[in-house]
């Protein structure tokens, strides 16, 4: 028998770390979701230039900034001393996560805001200095989409890292979760934009969607597999995560709803086996943001690292 | 230029009687907040009825030496200022909580006012040459501050051929927190 009495008060840290609560997992996903909307609407422009013209495409340029800066506001809610946020931008910390975060976004916002005003040139015609600019960078469009391309995976893969680096909590110390929280932004990205698009685009959407659904399973298949075979305190993390607390969760909402049911309507209506349905790229969106929330909470409910 | 030093605290779990005065002291000494503290007092029990063992170890800080705080601080908040420990700039935090993540003691806390706050073995005092406040109001001697860039002598009559136990030596942070068991 072992007995252990602490007079320890911190609240937050003890019993266990609560220090991240709803404004966080929000961030990540919103943050994954805003990459995810650069990657897939850059990379159709590389793809295909006229893809400007698409609906679908084109409010994806927009929505990528919107997006990230609502993120930002949430990730400002977060900070305990918020009138100190300029201070990410008084140093640049390489071994921080967060501070290359800080400084990525300063590369973020120039390239995704001017692929949007291109895309939206011909509603800004009230402001000489941006049709300016706009008509310098305009030829150079297709580079600016190379760059975003890389932006987006960037922070996509930003928010899962921002986690995996804090090996005091076992469940988050997995390489695997920068890769599955990028691939389940774009995914979700899809979603969005399956929703958006025009009637006759929406086989496309499905397919690449069903196509990232399904990579992203792999990537949680990678994620439990890594933590199971893990040692101590790693181990033990990854099976709490998958029959503990949140197992229920992390089962029904993420792996079920956000995985498995959308792939499969997805196949049956890219086969027209079924009628498309507003349904399926929902459930997608819920299932990745839940994925966020149960692995925040139950990464800092697990004890600290042993 | 001033000597290096490199401060470590020797903790001497047979003289602790668990009184806490280290904890009121740090308390008053450094005005924590109610309801927070910097260091704390853990008692172990262990075996089976008549057979029981108790270890009592002060606790704070480890002051690091490859402290997972200071690189995970995206401001530089976090730092290490040279003589062995780990402090926190409050001008520099924003309250992120990187830093209270990042460890793995779980040492530090979120002050009231916004800042990531934890033991600084009294960083203030030991630039006046006094000694920290927990090691100064102990009854029982237990807490002995020793730089380990002096003379090995004190260590090693402090030591005097027991077992030195270290935190999590395993999480590869070096700890500067040696018990005495």
């Amino acid at each position: 028998m072992t007995e252990i009495i602490s007079n320890k008060l911190n609240p937050y840290v003890y019993p266990n770390l609560d220090i991240w609560h709803y404004e966080i997992p929000l961030y990540l996903f919103l943050g994954g979701l805003a990459g995810g909307l650069l990657i897939l609407s850059s990379g159709m422009i590389l793809f295909k230039k006229e893809s400007i013209e698409n609906k679908a495409v084109r409010w994806a340029t927009l929505l990528s900034p919107v997006i990230l800066s609502i993120g930002m506001l949430f990730l400002l809610l977060d900070l305990e001393f918020k009138i100190h946020f300029w201070r990410f931008y008084t140093a640049f910390i390489f071994t921080s996560p967060m501070s290359w975060g800080a400084w990525m976004l300063l590369i973020f916002y120039p390239f995704s805001v001017m692929q949007a005003l291109i895309v939206f040139k011909d509603y800004i015609n009230f402001y000489p200095f941006i049709l300016k600019t706009i008509k310098i960078t305009e030829p150079h469009l297709q580079k600016i989409a190379v760059v975003n391309v890389h932006i987006g995976t960037g922070i996509g893969v930003y928010t899962g890292v921002l986690l995996s680096t804090f090996y005091a909590r076992p469940l988050w110390n997995s390489s695997v979760l920068g890769f599955l929280f990028l691939l389940s932004g774009i995914s979700t990205a899809a979603a969005v934009m399956l929703i958006i698009c025009n009637s006759g685009d929406k086989r496309t959407f499905l397919k690449v969607d069903m196509y990232l659904i399904s990579l992203e399973g792999f990537a949680a298949t990678l994620f439990i597999i890594g933590g199971v075979t893990s040692a101590g305190a790693f181990h033990d993390a990854m099976v709490y995560l998958i029959s503990g607390t949140y197992a229920a969760w992390f089962w029904v909402l993420f792996i079920l709803c956000g995985l498995i049911i959308p792939l499969l309507l997805e196949t049956l209506e890219v086969l027209n086996k079924v009628r498309y349905s507003p349904l399926v790229p929902l459930l997608v969106i819920i299932g990745s943001l839940s994925l966020r929330f149960i692995i925040v909470n139950a990464g800092q409910s697990f004890s600290t690292f042993y | 230029m001033a000597r290096k030093k490199k401060y470590a605290m020797f903790i001497d779990t047979l003289k602790c009687v668990g009184c806490s005065a280290c904890v009121y002291a740090c308390k008053s000494e450094n005005q924590v907040p109610e309801g927070f503290c910097r260091d704390w007092v853990v008692q172990k029990t262990e075996g089976t009825f008549p057979h029981l063992s108790q270890l009592i170890r002060s606790e704070r800080c480890q002051h690091c030496e490859n402290a997972p705080c200071v690189t995970n601080c995206p401001t530089g908040a976090s730092y290490y200022p040279g003589d062995g420990t780990v402090q926190v700039d409050r001008n520099l935090c924003t309250g992120c909580k990187a830093c209270i993540a990042a460890c793995p003691y779980d040492a530090r806390y979120i002050h009231p006012v916004g800042f990531a706050d934890k033991c600084t073995f009294c960083q203030h005092r030991l630039k006046e040459g006094l000694q920290p406040a927990c090691v100064t109001a102990c009854p029982t001697e237990t807490l002995k501050l020793v730089d380990l860039m002096e003379n090995s002598s004190t260590i090693e009559d402090l030591v005097n051929g027991r077992q030195i136990v270290k935190d999590k030596v395993h999480a590869g942070t070096k700890p500067k927190l040696f018990w005495l068991v």
